[in-house]
């Protein structure tokens, strides 16, 4: 599967939704979509893609926005599609994958209390690897690890 | 007796590792079970981030301690592919000698455990005295037994010593015989078939809506493996089969595992012969001056403050001994990774933990969270 | 053989001390000290002293004697520094033991939690008055010297359970309460088995049943009655493949998870009590005790203490089997114990009782050598 026949499926039933679609070495794509239509993309991509495996979710933070990527394998082309959306940081939702692919129960709480981005309709969003009541998101730019010393230029990011 | 939640861990000896496993119980009867994790939770992920490219390599080794070559090799497969580097194929097919004894070690490692919990005593002291002659042999190259640091972005840090052939040859040859006795002191035993047949039982679908990859996907009948959908480092030009078992059970994973054994050991001896007959660099050449210089003082004029190397985002997976684990490593164009994420192959086979041990007995949770083949550090990262 | 009792051994040492105790008393006090009621009492003290050393001491002995043996069966050497062979390891650990502090958890009931393993330990230690180890060991003439010590050890469930339950433990619980449920279901098919050697023997004696061993050992004849008893035996000393109870996999240490110190010192030495008691029955009833078959030559066994040595060599290789069992079996899980227990083991043992009674009536034991006596 390539991205174009990515991009010809999805485009019809996505409209707008649907950023780009570009090609990723070893990928079936990496999809670049708008969060309004996540749900819709997540069930086309499950079932009319037939990736029904979703292995990893992870977010990236960017400063000004957040970054929420899915990796998603289908058993019947053998291959990984990249799904991934912007989310803003002083607005950081997101509609949970958990109703369409059960395996993003883990993933979502650990990308919540990592990278501060609120899945809606997550059945259960708590702490999974910091302990219960931790306020930080420590996968935050903003969380510093230790002061800026003198002698290295390590703050560069902020 | 009345439902009481009870805490297996985060002492125990049992669990294998540092998490605590809730389950509701009735008498013997399991009706829930919600583990807790965290308690290994080192942040490797955010101290990446502080590192130059091949520190984080030490980061994987202490990720999954069991099976630590695999995750070196994970992170610098998507390492190379964010910095547009290619490795060496004499460096490749080192990479794959060492995931495949990283294999058979980490099995040895889970057969000895497992047994242990289920009562048999001394098959774990034959397993582990086997797997010390396979941290031998890492010993002889890498010059550790645990926490490796082998594997640089763009190859191996050294090449391996002339007498490893022999010596690996030698200790297949031994295991091959070893392992026809593991299966002889489980298979053979009546009590281990009434133990685990038809227990933690998890059908093919259920395993791919929640996301279960390795020899639990496989002892459902779903075969599917890395090794052979999405080739990396050269296991397309070696010959084996994939191990699966249909009864999605216990003693499936069981046969899986014993059977990847012997898989890799006839991976092993097609590798070692490719070894011995071509010999050549284990270094990528064209590699930018910073990557190999870590500890060059900053402030002097030159390489280290210049920031607009190529950027790059790299993905990569690989079937480690557990399951299917991937990486994702965006390069922002400076000499440490912007953010480097992985997945854990454990992480998702115990998310699921519901959906295999609610309905069995309290004296069912050991053989079932072995043959789970729990390893909390990668869990936690 | 028949002269030298240990009872009269210790009469005679006891009346020697009561006469040179009474030789410095003045006359009154001398006839009351040497009368035959103290002197009887004092040598019942001094034979029990006597035993109480002995069984501790092969206690201790068993279970060097098992650390090496799974040792061995592991491919390691068990315990090695602690004087030679590691003979003094366990003397060594016994009094570690002895010097710790013993803890009991605060909302621990204090009467259960020490009175459980007290009981547990003596009910374990009280079955070697009766069981005799050689011909000289005679105890006296109890018609029913195996029925008390079956009695007696049978006594485990209830202070297992009363320890597991005053520890105020989740995990205590659930062991003691399978481990009182695995004892008393296995003591059925045990008692069963007895039966079939009664039935054989004529008697509820010990040391009748080991003279009519003297041509053949019941072994021959009553081989399913030995299985039996050998795996009900195992499931009362809850070793492996019968020691979910105590399963460290998922219970710690079961139903003595919260007991430290001495306390646990006993219960450990109980294990090891009850299993040289179980090793020991085993040999008594089945093995011909302290007697060869008559075709070994008489200089094997006329040596002194013959009789003993031969015992404890057939009682420690009777343990090493059960060792040997324990190395190389998985757990049973505890409901598929109990279904082994009340539908395998209890029809197995009325047929061997069944066989045993066959064999008596009709007069088929001269085949094997054995002379039936004359009725119980």
């Amino acid at each position: 599967m390539q991205p174009d026949d990515l991009s010809r499926i999805l485009a019809p039933k996505l409209g707008e939704n649907l950023l780009v679609v570009e090609p990723f070495d070893g990928m079936a794509g990496r999809v670049r979509f708008r969060r309004e239509g996540a749900l819709e993309l997540f069930r086309i991509v499950r079932d009319e893609l037939t990736f029904t495996h979703l292995s990893m979710v992870g977010g990236i933070d960017w400063v000004d926005h957040r970054e929420v990527f899915y990796v998603a394998w289908s058993d019947s082309v053998r291959q990984y599609v990249l799904l991934s959306t912007d989310v803003p940081a002083t607005d950081a939702h997101l509609e949970s994958a958990t109703p369409v692919w059960p395996s993003a129960n883990w993933h979502e709480r650990e990308t919540w209390e990592l990278v501060d981005v609120t899945f809606d309709h997550h059945p259960d969003l708590r702490h999974l690897l910091t302990p219960d009541g931790y306020v930080f998101h420590p996968l935050l730019r903003s969380f510093k690890l230790h002061e800026p010393e003198e002698l290295e230029v390590k703050s560069r990011h902020v | 007796m009345s439902e009481m939640w009870i805490n297996m861990g985060p002492q125990h000896p049992m669990t294998h590792g540092l998490w605590n496993l809730r389950v509701r119980i009735d008498g013997e009867l399991i009706l829930d079970a919600d583990p807790e994790m965290g308690y290994l939770h080192r942040g490797i992920e955010k101290i990446s981030e502080d590192r130059h490219y091949n520190e984080v390599v030490t980061l994987m080794d202490r990720c999954c301690y069991v099976a630590g070559l695999a995750w070196e090799h994970l992170y610098v497969l998507a390492s190379e592919k964010a910095l547009h580097i290619t490795p060496p194929e004499r460096a490749e097919y080192i990479r794959m000698m060492c995931d495949e004894f990283q294999r058979i070690g980490s099995h040895i490692m889970w057969y000895a455990a497992f047994v242990q919990d289920i009562g048999l005593m001394s098959p774990f002291l034959y397993g582990m005295r086997d797997r010390d002659l396979v941290l031998d042999l890492f010993q002889s190259f890498s010059g550790a037994r645990l926490t490796y640091e082998y594997m640089r972005v763009g190859g191996v840090r050294n090449d391996l010593p002339p007498t490893f052939t022999g010596h690996a040859r030698k200790i297949l040859d031994w295991l091959e015989q070893r392992f026809r006795e593991y299966d002889q002191l489980c298979l053979g035993s009546a009590i281990f078939h009434k133990r685990c047949d038809n227990l933690g039982v998890l059908k093919a679908n259920d395993c791919v809506t929640h996301g279960i990859t390795g020899p639990m996907l496989r002892s459902a009948g779903v075969k599917r493996d890395l090794r052979k959908d999405r080739p990396y480092a050269r296991y397309d030009a070696v010959d084996f089969d994939v191990a699966v078992a249909d009864g999605a059970d216990v003693t499936g994973r069981y046969l899986v595992r014993m059977e990847e054994m012997r898989q890799s050991i006839r991976i092993l001896r097609q590798v070692v012969d490719w070894l011995e007959q071509h010999p050549g660099p284990v270094m990528a050449d064209q590699l930018p001056r910073w990557l190999g210089a870590p500890y060059a003082p900053v402030g002097r004029e030159g390489y280290l403050l210049k920031r607009n190397y190529a950027k790059g985002v790299g993905f990569s997976s690989v079937e480690e001994p557990h399951g299917e684990a991937q990486a994702y490593v965006v390069n922002e164009g400076s000499e440490h990774p912007y953010r480097v994420k992985f997945r854990s192959p454990v992480f998702a086979n115990l998310a699921a933990v519901r959906q295999y041990l609610v309905g069995y007995r309290v004296a069912d949770i050991p053989p079932i969270l072995g043959s789970v083949d729990v390893c909390v550090g990668e869990v936690d990262r | 053989m028949g002269q030298a009792t240990l009872y009269s051994v210790s009469y005679w040492i006891s009346n020697l001390i009561a006469t040179a105790i009474g030789s410095i008393l003045p006359a009154g006090a001398r006839t009351v000290v040497t009368s035959s009621d103290v002197v009887t009492g004092f040598a019942v003290l001094i034979f029990a002293v006597v035993i109480l050393a002995a069984s501790m001491l092969n206690t201790i002995m068993l279970i060097w004697w098992e650390r090496k043996l799974l040792g061995r069966f592991m491919d390691r050497r068990g315990a090695m520094h602690v004087g030679y062979a590691g003979l003094l390891q366990n003397f060594a650990d016994g009094f570690k033991l002895f010097r710790k502090n013993t803890v009991k958890p605060r909302e621990a009931d204090a009467l259960g939690f020490y009175l459980g393993p007290t009981s547990y330990m003596v009910t374990s230690l009280a079955i070697f008055g009766i069981l005799p180890i050689s011909s000289g060991w005679d105890t006296g003439a109890l018609p029913l010297t195996l029925l008390l010590a079956l009695a007696i050890f049978s006594f485990a469930p209830l202070f297992i359970f009363i320890s597991a339950w005053s520890s105020n433990n989740k995990y205590s619980l659930m062991g003691g309460m399978r481990s009182a449920a695995q004892m008393i279901a296995y003591e059925v098919p045990l008692l069963l088995a007895v039966v079939a050697v009664v039935i054989v023997a004529g008697s509820f004696d010990l040391n009748t049943i080991v003279y009519e061993q003297q041509n053949y050992w019941f072994w021959g004849p009553l081989f399913l009655a030995l299985v039996v008893f050998v795996a009900a035996m195992l499931a009362e000393m809850e070793r492996i493949p019968f020691d979910l109870p105590e399963a460290e996999a998922e219970l710690v240490e079961g139903w003595n998870t919260e007991y430290g110190g001495m306390l646990f010192a006993f219960f450990m030495l109980s294990d090891y009590l009850r299993a040289l008691v179980g090793s020991i029955l085993v040999v008594l009833l089945f093995l011909g005790g302290w007697t060869l078959p008559s075709w070994v030559p008489s200089a094997a066994t006329s040596f002194p203490l013959a009789g003993i040595f031969w015992f404890m060599l057939k009682t420690y290789l009777v343990f090493g089997l059960f060792v040997w069992i324990r190395a190389s079996l998985p757990r049973v899980r505890t409901d598929q114990l109990l279904r082994v227990g009340w539908n395998r083991m209890i029809p197995l043992s009325l047929l061997s009782v069944f066989l045993a009674a066959l064999l008596v009536t009709a007069k088929c034991l001269p085949v094997f050598g054995c002379v039936p006596s004359p009725g119980i």
